[in-house]
């Protein structure tokens, strides 16, 4: 609960486009009391919990990042999404085969368990800790996956300019509501995206019969989430089914299984290094580190030799994890997107 | 001397002629002889009985007996949409409110539907532009009126009319650049041709199936849903001045409106009655003793009581009791002889009593 300041200053400057972290003090303070619960609770199936974590540099003790889970997409109520359809109109007599692109109204990722809240402080964002924060995630979901759906799905913000007005929001949501999409948000109180959902168009839209900026606007990325989404990109979610009924924004969906870090990670003996880097052959690489404590759990970039199944890491990383010699961790190569191995450790 | 008989099989080229004239871009008498002809055995077909209910098509033709010649056409159809499924829009809203969020926002919609399957439709009237004077257009139209009141059990309890929608000189409709066109890349005036030869069905199978958001349009085809184009005003004004209302239903192509109607409450049906021909006396014959046509009275649509050879025409004249005095020259054209039954109603509504 320390971190509520910290959080409070991450959410004011990324206001527009990361919904889950609305900028207000008390709605911050649950959202954190709930995580903190989240944690410590045993569960069995996934339910209302939702998981935040935090970047912070050691080095300053400063919180740089955040990203967070939700266990259930719209738990209690459901989670709304524009499913993507191709209606097919075709006349054998008349010999023409049309395709119709239509957005329908669907509730196909209730259920799902959401990636959200991802932020980074732009002074790392070409580093590589944007992957340690959005993929520590998924080690924490490898080693409990009873707490999460086997699926997985990320919305992502769709096009605005500066005052917050959207093309797609103009077209669609604006008709039955009659104020700009910030307006809307503000007028729902933080209350789930349901609330408002329920006042959206319940038929399909067909895409064909919107303004040209707005067809333009589905499922596109706002360029302010590039980082995060080519983050999910890469682990191998999939972005063309579902977009975000305000403002159009691709909503991307994965199986956990068969996402690059899960398939890629080993759950392994912790072995230490004698502290010096000399001690890593020729086969040591950066790896995501995680521990396993449902709890305390902490993750790094680390430099690491797989042996059977041990890992060797310097005792500084081990510290920095709780972890003594013996204990287990979950282990991922960073790969070929990540950066230099660091020297440091988080 | 005008006069509406059942179309004929002799009547082909003069249908074709007159199809002819009508120019391109009616749908209601495409000039095809083919699909003339099978209109045509369609309504002998429906006159002799022989069809069934969903096949049948009453269609009449307005004859100038001086010539011989077919000025007008107009049909009524048994049944719509038992062959080929029958579609149109319906106009409705949704209301999409939230008390707590002060939010009431009023949204129209455009259901696609096959409310009207089943029922009887009044169609395919053309009337010579040559003869678009007079009485002659009201003639055409409302005859159909009495051949209802008297084949009641031939017709569905509602009667529709479909009106042409707004569409520009260039044949461009506004609702169909608007909707139509991004489902189906063809210009108006061809899917209205198909219209008129039988194939709207297949037309409307590439139009969108779910509900529309009518403010999803363009300003200018949500201002034409429901309206008629400006040439088929007066057939609206007379259609509503027979009972007729819009209730909501508009075409899938133009939004034309289609205007309905229970059979008892279309006035001229309500309102039409039977009376027993009187031969009137000639007023030129000296001492005429009998009854005797008014020539300067009101206008009645007089119609025989026969199915095949069955004939309406305007009258001017005045029921006397039981009895309708004809001249001898009508009462030829309508085939009728003192003491047979003709039914009667006057032209205008406001000439009518409650009867």
């Amino acid at each position: 609960m320390t971190d509520l300041p910290a959080i409070e200053r991450i959410a004011a400057v990324s206001a527009v486009g990361i919904t889950s972290l609305p900028p207000d003090r008390e709605k911050l303070y649950d959202k954190l009391r709930s995580s903190v619960h989240s944690f410590s609770s045993e569960v069995d199936v996934n339910g209302e919990e939702i998981y935040f974590f935090v970047l912070e540099n050691t080095a300053t003790g400063e919180i740089v990042g955040t990203s967070g889970v939700v266990a259930s997409a719209g738990f209690h109520d459901r989670f709304y999404s524009y499913r993507n359809e191709i209606i097919v109109h075709a006349s054998q007599e008349l010999k023409v085969s049309n395709k119709i692109h239509a957005l329908h109204l669907c509730h196909d990722l209730t259920g799902l368990s959401l990636l959200t809240s991802f932020y980074i402080d732009p002074a790392y964002e070409h580093t590589e800790w944007p992957q340690l924060l959005s993929r520590a995630r998924l080690l924490y979901m490898a080693e409990f996956p009873q707490r999460f759906a086997d699926k997985l799905a990320a919305e992502n913000p769709g096009l605005c300019d500066d005052e917050g007005h959207s093309p797609f929001w103009n077209a669609v949501g604006r008709r039955f509501f009659n104020m700009e999409y910030p307006q809307a948000e503000q007028l729902s109180g933080g209350r789930s995206k349901t609330f408002i959902a329920e006042l959206m168009p319940q038929y399909p839209i067909y895409v064909p019969l919107l303004p040209a900026e707005a067809q333009l606007a589905i499922g596109q990325l706002h360029p302010v989430a590039e980082l995060p989404f080519s983050i999910l990109l890469d682990e191998g979610f999939e972005a063309d089914t579902y977009v975000d009924i305000f403002d159009g924004g691709p909503t991307v969906e994965a199986r956990l299984q068969t996402l690059r870090t899960i398939q890629g990670n080993r759950r392994l003996q912790v072995k230490l290094s004698g502290g010096t880097e000399a001690e890593f052959d020729s086969s040591a690489a950066p790896y995501l580190v995680a521990n396993i404590a449902a709890d305390t759990f902490r993750a790094t970039i680390a430099n690491a030799c797989i042996e059977r199944n041990a890992i060797l890491i310097a005792p500084a990383v081990a510290a920095s994890l709780q972890l003594k010699p013996g204990d287990y961790v979950r282990a991922a190569p960073l790969g070929a997107s990540g950066h230099a191995a660091p020297g440091g450790t988080r | 001397m005008m006069i509406i008989r059942p179309i004929a099989a002799a009547d082909i080229g003069a249908l074709f002629q007159l199809a002819l004239h009508a120019g391109v871009g009616l749908t209601t008498l495409p000039a095809n002889e083919e699909l003339l002809q099978a209109r045509i055995d369609a309504s002998l077909a429906s006159f002799a009985g022989t069809s069934e209910r969903a096949e049948q098509i009453f269609v009449f033709v307005l004859e100038d007996t001086a010539s011989h010649k077919i000025v007008g056409i107009c049909a009524i159809a048994a049944a719509v949409g038992l062959r080929q499924p029958w579609y149109s829009y319906r106009v409705g809203q949704v209301v999409h409110a939230s008390q707590e969020l002060g939010i009431f926002t009023q949204t129209p919609t455009l259901f696609l539907s096959n409310d009207h399957t089943g029922q009887s439709e009044l169609c395919s009237l053309f009337l010579d532009p040559n003869y678009r004077q007079g009485k002659n257009g009201s003639l055409l139209s409302k005859c159909r009126f009495l051949f209802i009141a008297q084949f009641r059990e031939r017709f569905s309890k509602k009667i529709i009319a479909e009106l042409r929608g707004v569409s520009d000189a260039e044949g461009k409709s506004p609702f169909w650049e608007s909707l139509g066109r991004h489902f189906f890349s063809m210009e108006f005036k061809d899917a209205d041709y198909l219209t008129g030869i039988g194939k709207k069905s297949f037309v409307a199978e590439l139009m969108p199936k779910h509900p529309l958001y009518s403010s999803f349009l363009t300003p200018a085809a949500q201002a034409v849903i429901g309206q008629t184009h400006e040439l088929t005003k007066p057939a609206l004004s007379m259609l509503e001045s027979e009972g007729f209302r819009f209730e909501g239903h508009v075409d899938i192509f133009d939004a034309g409106p289609a205007v309905e109607c229970d059979v008892e409450d279309i006035d001229a049906v309500a309102k039409s009655r039977l009376y027993k021909v009187a031969m009137a006396v000639p007023t030129t014959a000296p001492h005429a003793k009998g009854p005797t046509v008014d020539k300067a009275g009101i206008h009645y649509l007089v119609a025989n009581t026969w199915l095949t050879h069955f004939r309406v025409m305007l009258v001017r004249g005045e029921p006397a009791g039981e009895t309708f005095p004809l001249s001898a020259e009508d009462a030829q054209a309508l085939g009728v002889n003192a003491g047979d039954n003709v039914r009667v109603v006057t032209l205008s509504p406001k000439d009518r009593v409650a009867g």
